[in-house]
């Protein structure tokens, strides 16, 4: 049986047998065919085992108890804060699972040694890197669809449109699909699972805590003193005659007969600060979650009813707060009117003090529609979920970067303290 | 049997490594590598644990570059062609990994898939290659419940998915019960048969003896070279003859002046060829020396495996 084969494309093994197309160079980029097996090998050899079957439902009941509670707890008309927090909850969720899956996705298949043997076949880099990613991104799809029942009965009263429903929901999801890949990002990095999994936590809590944290640090550089004077009538230094006199004038609310020579006056100054929150909004824009209620629609707070809408929930009224520190502080509102005692008894203020009941509600109906306006102003002010929106798909695209040349083969370097096999 | 195979034709070479090097930081694993393994022969991979091997065979599989030095792999250069490479070889790591709760048959599916072949032919291959590894019982069962040496032989069948032109196998008789290596050597054997090369690393030296038709050691990093095959050669003409009168053995041969070995039961001949060592036992039977064992001395590799260590204390 002496075999004369001298060249290559002889060689077979046996008739069943079928060669693989030949290739050229070392690919990277993901492919259809490739991303789709990968996902799908992720996703049968990650399918939990009876804890992990015991940990998902435990953190669904936890949520579904949540749900109903809500749901419960408040009155039967229109409202968005229930559907709001099932919202929330998904983000949550997803932001929980799906970077812990991802972040022991790589360096957990090369300490098993399950990694290099794919590196081997015709998938790519780029179809090991996508397929992992979307295989753990999908299994918080699967927490969304599992809470689907409440997000579909809150959705009912809520008052969203189906379409905002959609483009919000897109936002979170794609929010959850950027954690992920930084998760991976990480496990082709750290050579141990515990370390990748902290550092992809640490990443998710610095965009979502770290943020707020950020603004509030930020807010004091950017704010200022304006000194605020007051003038009072110095008690200490007033006759008994004169002090009892006063407290006479309060209750009849006639000062003429005060002589202004017997009250003598202190100044006293404060210091009143303006912080400049319009300079450091843009931090705040940056945290994700921020980003997710800036997808939510506008709630008219005056005519939300005429408009089909639920009165303004959590994410309307958290737009505003939102949309006020975009603002920034009323301009002339460091004018507030300084407390001059003094004046108003004996000066130019005593005739103000004599206002009437009719002079004195038209000025608290312009006050209050002063305030309307600026509510109105800060509600309808547009949406600005694109910074962050801008920083999610820089993550996502910069760690598949990283991940893909991570896998690359032939290795370079290794990541430090490990073998291929 | 294991006769050097005199090539008509110059033998394909398909692996071809000279002067490769690589490093981990300081520690440099592999220093000199060089060797050919032939199309249709197996070459033995031999040295002490750490010389180098596992990280000469990654080098060779395209996952791992070398700092230094050219490889060849059926005829493609890893450093402008690593996908060629990677297709043509079968590569069996030291390191076992099993997709743990899928099945034998569902692994192998999904690897050939990955080589993409399409999923109807890659399972019907995944089921001949289960029965060549013996494997047919544990087809529908999780990979987890195998024992190491069955793991072994899925991995072994994993490498063959893709009908590779070159195999390279990384102690590949690890964990395997006798009959199991019996069973591997034989496949071995058949799978250099049917026109591939290759490369086998192993500690079971005696084992190799009677599969390899070369052999390359490995020490610290360096291959040795044609020294080593000439001790593996000579080592292969050594012969031990008992007989029940061990003095008028010696006797026997002294008065002809052939040269010999003492042992405490005979003697040890060197013989060329299984010709002069039938003539040899001839001879010595024609002398009326009354022998009782006649064969080669154990294992030619361990021999000069043995040696190789020896010269290096
Ligand atoms: N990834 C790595 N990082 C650091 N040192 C390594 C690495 N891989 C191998 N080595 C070292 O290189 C040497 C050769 O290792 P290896 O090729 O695994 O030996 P063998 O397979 O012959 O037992 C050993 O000293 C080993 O410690
Ligand atoms: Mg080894």
């Amino acid at each position: 049986m002496s075999t004369d084969t001298t060249t290559a494309s002889e060689l077979r093994m046996d008739p069943s047998s079928s060669r693989p197309p030949a290739r050229r160079g070392n690919p990277w980029a993901p492919s259809l065919h490739g991303v789709g097996l990968m996902t799908s090998i992720e996703l049968r050899r990650r399918r939990p085992t009876t804890k992990g079957y015991i940990f998902y439902g435990i953190l669904f009941a936890l949520v579904a108890a949540i749900c109903i509670l809500a749901a419960v707890f408040t009155q039967a008309d229109r409202s968005s804060a229930n559907f709001e927090l099932v919202l929330i909850l998904v983000l949550g969720v997803g932001m929980l699972i799906a970077p812990s899956l991802s972040a022991t996705s790589i360096n957990g298949d090369s300490g098993e040694g399950v990694l290099a043997p794919l590196q081997m076949s015709h998938l790519t880099a780029g179809d090991i890197a996508f397929g992992k990613v979307i295989a753990s991104w999908l299994v918080s799809v699967i927490a969304l669809v599992a809470l689907s029942p409440f997000l579909i009965y809150t959705y009912l009263s809520s008052g969203w449109h189906l379409g905002e429903v959609a483009m919000t929901i897109g936002a979170i999801l794609f929010t959850v699909l950027a954690f992920t890949a930084v998760g991976l990002a990480w496990s082709s990095l750290a050579a141990r699972a515990v370390a990748s999994v902290s550092l992809a936590h640490l990443t998710t809590g610095v965009f979502l805590i770290g943020t707020l944290v950020a603004f509030a640090i930020g807010g004091a550089l950017v704010t200022e003193d304006t000194g605020e004077r007051d003038r009072y009538i110095d008690y200490e230094q007033l006759t008994p005659d004169a002090q009892a006199a006063l407290e006479e004038a309060y209750t009849t609310g006639d000062y003429s007969t005060l002589d202004a020579a017997d009250y003598p006056c202190v100044d006293s100054e404060w210091a009143y600060t303006v912080t400049h929150t319009d300079q450091i909004a843009w931090i705040l824009l940056l945290n994700p979650a921020v980003m997710v209620i800036e997808t939510a629609p506008i709630v008219d707070p005056e005519t939300w009813e005429k408009d089909g809408r639920a009165a303004p929930g959590t994410f309307a009224l958290l737009h505003q707060q939102i949309s006020d520190a975009r603002l920034g502080p009323v301009e002339g509102e460091a004018t507030r009117w300084v407390y001059d005692e003094c004046d108003d008894l004996f000066g130019s203020g005593a005739e103000a003090a004599e206002m009437t009941e009719e002079e004195m509600e038209a000025q608290w109906a312009a006050d209050e529609a002063a305030a309307a306006e600026r509510e109105q102003q800060l509600a309808n002010l547009p949406r600005n979920p694109w910074p962050a929106l801008g920083v999610l798909a820089v993550l996502f695209l910069g760690s598949m970067t990283i991940v893909v040349r991570r896998l690359r083969v032939p290795y370079k370097k290794l990541r430090s303290g490990t073998r291929v096999a | 049997m294991t006769t050097t195979i005199e090539a008509e034709a110059p033998p394909y070479a398909a692996i071809a490594v000279q002067g490769v090097a690589r490093s981990f930081g300081d520690v440099r694993a592999v220093d000199n590598a060089t060797l050919t393994v032939p199309a249709g022969s197996v070459t033995a991979l031999i040295g002490p644990n750490g010389c180098g091997k596992t990280t000469l065979m990654l080098m060779l599989a395209g996952l791992l570059r070398p700092d230094e030095g050219t490889i060849s792999v059926a005829g493609h250069d890893p450093r402008t062609d690593a996908a060629a490479v990677r297709a043509a070889i079968g590569w069996m790591p030291d390191q076992l990994g099993s997709w743990d709760n899928l099945t034998c048959l569902q692994t192998l599916t999904l690897m050939g898939q990955a080589y993409r072949v399409n999923k109807a032919d890659a399972r019907a291959r995944g089921e001949h290659l289960l029965g060549r590894v013996h494997l047919e019982e544990f087809a529908h069962r999780p990979a987890r419940v195998l024992s190491r040496g069955q793991k072994q032989r899925l991995s072994l069948a994993r490498a063959l998915v893709h009908d590779p032109q070159v195999l390279l196998l990384d102690e590949p008789a690890n964990g395997l019960d006798p009959r199991s290596r019996i069973e591997l050597r034989d496949l071995v054997r058949e799978l250099a048969g049917e026109g591939r090369a290759v490369l086998i690393s192993s500690h079971v030296l005696a084992e190799l003896d009677e599969m390899v038709d070369g052999a390359v050691f490995m020490s610290k990093g360096r291959t040795m070279g044609d020294e080593a095959a000439a001790m593996v050669a000579e080592a292969r003409t050594k012969y031990r003859v008992d007989a029940l009168d061990r003095d008028a053995l010696i006797a026997a041969l002294r008065s002809s002046s052939v040269p010999l070995e003492e042992t405490d039961t005979g003697v040890i001949l060197r013989i060329d060829g299984d010709d002069n060592a039938a003539d040899a036992l001839a001879w010595i039977v024609g002398k009326g020396v009354r022998v009782h064992r006649f064969g080669p001395v154990g294992s030619a590799l361990e021999q000069t495996y043995m040696a190789m260590n020896e010269e290096r204390r």
